[in-house]
């Protein structure tokens, strides 16, 4: 017992990181732009006739459904999905840096690219604002977070706060690929190498770039946070909140957050699986990043149940009709099921999966994890919108809830939308890696940098410098 | 950034011990004049409990006052220690090591303040333990649990029980310390407590373990104690301004923000009155306040919110409480005073680095951050009840009592003496911690540069 | 008629707010029969008094058209009460007569129960109760005098139903409608408070709850009181919500 116990320990026993040459990283990395080239060319185009046919159901179903805002729910549905996964993605790689963490900076490139799933959200939106009821309605002010403001505000802020996440998301990306163009403008070849020197705008490296650099990093990082949170605060409140009489809910916008966080690790710890394995990374993701993100994964797991619950109590115990009415429509009327199904895949599955310090600590264990909170969020999004858009406006000044309306179901444009709305999403996330290195080469210099295996004692460790 | 100093083990020894083996004159005297308000606070305890509640201002709409507000303030500053020292310790940051005692004493006696509130606010407090300890089983009586008022001492207890439980953990190679420089009476109880701590390998991984161990499981516990105290409120729908869904995030960081703030006050007494200026050092000032500074604006986010879907909902009685909370008198003074105090003025000092390296200043402004979410808890708790009648018309009835006010004071008082005690006796900087903190960090050579580093274990 | 039995009927109480005229006798009624203490200026001033039943008055309109207008409050012994679930030792329960039970003897004096009551009728007894030398043979036996520290509120005049059920029960026949009755509605000389089971179909109380202008007081709250109002009859207006009414004024 005793022996095998020992064997498995040594064959779990993780040796710190090697330390690659540097000249080694920039060649390894620079050559995942070109690998697999078919293979991705195929999928690409398969992506753009889903996000084609995608756009034609979203237009088709304008004109087919927009005199009735009830049948909506499943693109504010999938809008909340994608915004919450693509604009969470980035706050992987911003909060641990702000933090200085050492294991982060090889996940920061990849986590910032999701920021172009925005594109989508941006356009999959503009039907749906128009579907929003008015703020005036038969002269009277409804409830919104925009209260005297012009009838025109959640249209344009919401627009433009979405616009500003995919913005600065963008320039966030840019500013920390600086570097690696310039990388590309010296060690690529061909149209590669000429956008590399186009992009990397006159990068040298001098002390003042990399100073610059980093001022940028942690200006941007910090704003998109903000906007981030702003951005989930305006479309929690216009998009689901506002469109049920009495759902008055402080928390909600902070729930939409945290499970955007979560779904944005989620994503961040899928697409590091798919690209270790298929642009054979194994060198530089190593179980150290896996571990670090599930770990992450695991305290967003938890904190979804208790901003879930902090609500559900209150409502719960309440009683008043406002508050029955409330977890009639949400949680045990129309979609109880997704409700319960969702709750398992975003909660009690991953939860009881990511607890585990051995699943943690693998490669394998966190993608799997990752998945189910994917499902889980989807499943999430849809017993939140599609309720929330299902209630006539008709009821929309009634103090509270008083017909829970009934069961709203996809027809085929809603599935259409779906799939043609996420490959949208997805396609310039991977086209994106034929332009630049998934994995930041700089980053993953510095990391190897400022890491530096040492025997400690009689055991291994590592000495993590902390440069200001 | 923690700058690298090296300190001899000896010289650690010597001085971190000061407070027990070399009792520094002032304590004796600030020891008997805290005594005395102790004193005084017991007997107007004891006042209020022999006469009755009639004694406070309490009235008809307002059943919950000052006490109430208190007893959510110290249970909101005893999440000072959980954070600093098991979040601090599993998200691994380094400065966190000098800290770690003083804020996990503040969580314990913080909790044992804040328990005497709810006992002594009851109408017939002898009753009370009833329903702490159900021991009437014989007639089938029991506590409901269905009660928030259930859950509470349920919370608080565990925590209490958690926190004394890592405080001794933490406490007990230290003990074995003192035991080897101590004779006679003292020598026996350090004897006892040490536990036979003789700083083999084994009891240092048991002492390891044993502390990641309470860190973890402590963590729940630790968002559950505010939230529970925060649903006191948020389940009752008749009171506006009450049921709010945010409240157990919002009181929970708001908890966070005021107990830190309390352990910067507390780290800068350590300093002066102890002179442990090697120990505790601007740049541990310099990382709490830039830990506070983001606790303090993801707190304000809450405040925002919680402010914001109170007017969302359009109701004439709630907008007439927030109406009445913000801008009529004398709410608004307490609300400007509470805006400025717990976010405006300190986190606006933070913002540079001069002032969060100096202490003085940091002692100030932690002082009002727990000025101003003192504040919050009252205008939380006293407003709804005092306007939210529609069928009666005593409004506003509120005014604490000058014994209420006292009582306040002793609170403090009571706190600040027990620590003193706590003091006389054993380290308030955990000596091992200090010594693996040196042994824990190193220099690197990057180019030309030389940056602090690290040692990080691997498995 | 079948034999009354303790536990078999819903007590409920229908208020005519078109009868009531504001002259306060159901208060005093109240006061002298459940024995509580004498409210003196003092208590006023400090908002301590204690009144099981209160009647609240509304000034309606613009000078020179004023109306007052008047509401009887009392504990409305909702079924879906906010004060029960929150009291940490069962002091206040609910029985099977739809009375809402405050149990003296448990009552810590936690004022949670307070906090959680729309209605403000549940009171602290923030003193030892006192009453003048010349008044301590007024009590009345079948109340419990309560101590300090403790709440109390609206009983529907407990002592009442069960010497009533009691009588009945002995005597071999069923309770008769208006047979029992509270202190308060005995005294109300319009017979605005009507109070009686609401399990027989065929008492007054059942047949004004079925009326037209009964209503609920807050019924966003949900609380299914078993107190319910008649609206008031306004010849010159149409028929409006009182509880809006009163949510609205400030």
């Amino acid at each position: 017992m005793s022996k095998t116990d020992t064997n498995t320990h040594n064959k779990g026993h993780h040796l710190p990181p090697k330390n690659v040459p540097f000249n080694e990283i920039t060649k390894d990395l620079i050559a995942t732009t070109v690998t697999g080239s078919k293979k991705i060319k195929q999928i690409s185009i398969l992506l753009s006739i889903l996000s084609i046919i995608g756009i034609i159901a979203l237009i088709v179903k304008y004109f087919a459904d927009h005199d009735d805002s009830t049948k909506w729910g499943y693109v504010a549905a999938l809008i909340s999905f994608l915004l919450s996964v693509g604009g969470g993605a980035p706050m992987v790689g911003i909060a641990p840096v702000l933090a200085k963490a050492n294991w982060v900076r090889p996940v920061t490139r990849i986590s910032a690219i999701f920021s172009l799933t925005g594109v989508s959200t941006l356009i999959l939106i503009i039907p749906l604002m128009m579907m929003l009821p008015p703020l005036m309605v038969d002269g009277v002010r409804r409830r919104s977070i925009w209260f005297e403001g012009p009838i025109y505000s959640p249209h344009v802020w919401d627009y433009v706060a979405l616009m500003g996440l995919v913005l600065t998301g963008l320039a966030l990306f840019y500013s920390a690929a600086l570097p690696d163009f310039a990388a590309m403008r010296e060690h690529s070849s061909g149209w590669r190498k000429n956008l590399g020197k186009t992009l990397s705008r006159g990068w040298i490296g001098t002390d003042s770039q990399w100073r610059t650099l980093r001022m940028r990093i942690g200006m941007f990082g910090t704003f998109y946070f903000l906007i981030l949170i702003f951005v989930n605060f305006l479309f929690a409140t216009d998009f689901a909140m506002s469109m049920v009489p009495g759902w008055r809910d402080a928390i909600f916008p902070m729930y939409h957050a945290i499970t955007s966080l979560q779904g944005g690790v989620a994503i961040v710890v899928a697409s590091l699986w798919i690209i270790r394995k298929y642009f054979k990374l194994e060198k530089y993701i190593h179980v150290d990043q896996f571990w670090s993100l599930s770990r992450l994964l695991f305290a967003l797991t938890l904190l979804w149940i208790y901003f879930f619950y902090s609500a559900f109590i209150v409502f719960w115990y309440g009683r008043s009709a406002n508050d029955i009415a409330w977890i009639e429509l949400l949680i045990t009327g129309p979609m109880m099921w997704v409700f319960l199904t969702g709750a398992f895949f975003i909660w009690i599955a991953p939860w009881w999966w990511l607890i585990w310090n051995k699943v943690r600590r693998s490669v394998n264990g966190p993608i799997i994890g990752a998945i189910l909170i994917l499902i889980g969020l989807f499943l999430d999004r849809l017993r939140l919108f599609v309720t929330a858009w299902s209630v006539p406006t008709e009821s929309i000044h009634e103090k509270y809830l008083k017909i829970i309306p009934e069961l709203v179901l996809p027809n085929y444009l809603d599935i259409l939308i779906i799939i043609g709305g996420i490959s949208l999403a997805f396609l310039p996330v991977l086209l994106i890696s034929r332009v630049i290195p998934v994995l930041s080469i700089w980053e993953v210099q510095q990391f190897n940098l400022l890491a530096k295996p040492i025997k400690y004692m009689k055991t291994h460790g590592v000495l993590v410098a902390k440069p200001d | 950034m923690q700058q690298r100093r090296d300190l001899n083990q000896v010289h650690t020894n010597k001085v971190l011990l000061n407070g027990q083996l070399n009792v520094p004159k002032w304590w004796a005297p600030t020891v008997a004049l805290l005594g005395i308000m102790v004193l005084i606070g017991f007997t107007a305890i004891g006042i209020m409990v022999n006469k009755g509640l009639g004694v406070t201002g309490l009235s008809r709409p307002v059943y919950w006052g000052l006490f109430i507000t208190t007893f959510v303030f110290w249970v909101g500053i005893s999440h000072a220690g959980i954070m600093i020292s098991a979040i601090l310790r599993l998200t691994q940051a380094e400065w966190r090591r000098p800290v770690t005692r003083a804020a996990e004493l503040l969580t314990v006696f913080s909790l044992l303040t804040a328990l005497f509130f709810p006992l002594m606010h009851a109408g017939r407090p002898w009753r009370i333990i009833y329903y702490i300890i159900p021991y009437d089983f014989s007639r089938g009586i029991y506590p409901n649990i269905r009660s928030p008022l259930i859950w509470d001492p349920v919370a608080i207890s565990t925590y209490l029980t958690g926190s004394t439980l890592f405080l001794y953990v933490a406490l007990i190679p230290d003990l074995g310390n003192l035991r080897d420089r101590t004779t006679g009476w003292k020598n026996a109880l350090y004897t006892i407590l040490a536990l036979g701590w003789r700083g083999n390998p084994r009891q240092w991984q048991m002492q390891t373990i044993g502390g990641i161990l309470l860190s973890a499981l402590m963590l729940p516990i630790f968002v559950s104690v505010h939230s529970i105290v925060s649903w006191d409120f948020a389940i009752i729908p008749s009171v506006e301004g009450w049921h709010s869904t945010i409240f157990a995030p919002y009181f929970v960081i708001g908890a966070v923000h005021s107990g830190v703030s309390a352990v910067v006050t507390m780290m800068a007494l350590m300093r002066w009155l102890w002179k442990w200026d090697d120990f505790i050092r601007p740049e541990h000032f310099d990382a709490l306040a830039r830990l506070l500074i983001v606790v303090a604006t993801a707190w304000l986010g809450f405040t925002f919110l919680e402010l914001i879907f109170a007017v969302y909902g359009l109701d004439a009685p709630e907008l007439a409480l927030r109406e009445m909370q913000i801008f009529h008198w004398p709410w608004n003074l307490l609300f400007i005073i509470f805006l400025f105090t717990g976010y405006i003025i300190p986190v606006g000092m933070w913002l540079f680095k001069s002032v969060r390296s100096n202490i003085a200043l940091m002692f100030w402004s932690s002082i009002l951050v727990n000025i101003g979410m003192w504040l919050e808890r009252y205008l939380i708790i006293v407003p709804g009840l005092a306007r939210k009648q529609p069928f009666v018309f005593t409004w506003e009835a509120y005014r604490p009592s000058g014994l209420e006010w006292l009582i306040l004071v002793w609170s403090f008082a009571w706190v600040t003496f027990l620590m003193l005690l706590f003091s006389r006796f054993f380290p308030l900087v955990p000596l091992f911690e200090q010594k693996e903190s040196q042994v824990f960090t190193d220099d690197v050579k990057i180019g030309r540069a030389k940056v602090p580093a690290i040692i990080r274990e691997i498995d | 008629m079948t034999t009354a039995e303790f536990g078999k009927q819903n007590w409920g109480m229908v208020v005519d707010i078109d009868k009531c005229t504001g002259c306060q006798a159901c208060v005093l009624a109240c006061q002298s029969e459940n024995n509580i203490p004498l409210n003196t200026q003092n208590r006023f001033e400090r908002a301590r008094a204690i009144s099981w039943i209160r009647v609240e008055r509304y000034w309606e309109g613009d000078f020179p058209d004023v109306h007052a207008r008047f509401i009887p409050i009392l504990c409305q012994q909702c079924e879906n009460a906010p004060c029960e679930p929150v009291c940490p030792v069962y002091a206040t329960y609910h029985n099977s007569e739809g009375l809402n039970i405050q149990v003296y003897n448990r009552c810590v004096g936690t004022r949670y129960c307070a906090n959680g009551c729309p209605f403000t009728v549940r009171f602290f007894n923030y003193w030892e109760p006192v009453w003048p030398d010349s008044l301590r043979n007024h009590l009345n036996p079948d109340v419990t005098v309560r101590s300090r520290g403790i709440m109390e509120k609206c009983s529907f005049c407990i002592q009442r139903i069960r010497r009533g059920v009691r009588t009945a029960n002995k005597e071999n026949r069923g309770i008769v409608d208006g047979e029992i009755q509270t202190a308060c509605s005995q005294a109300c000389p319009t017979s605005a408070l009507v109070f009686g089971d609401l399990n027989d179909k065929e008492s007054k109380v059942s047949k004004l709850k079925n009326d037209d202008r009964n209503y609920k007081l807050l019924p966003h709250l949900n609380l299914e009181q078993n107190v319910t109002y008649l609206a008031k009859v306004d010849p010159e207006k149409k028929i409006e919500s009182h509880s809006e009414e009163a949510i609205s004024h400030e």
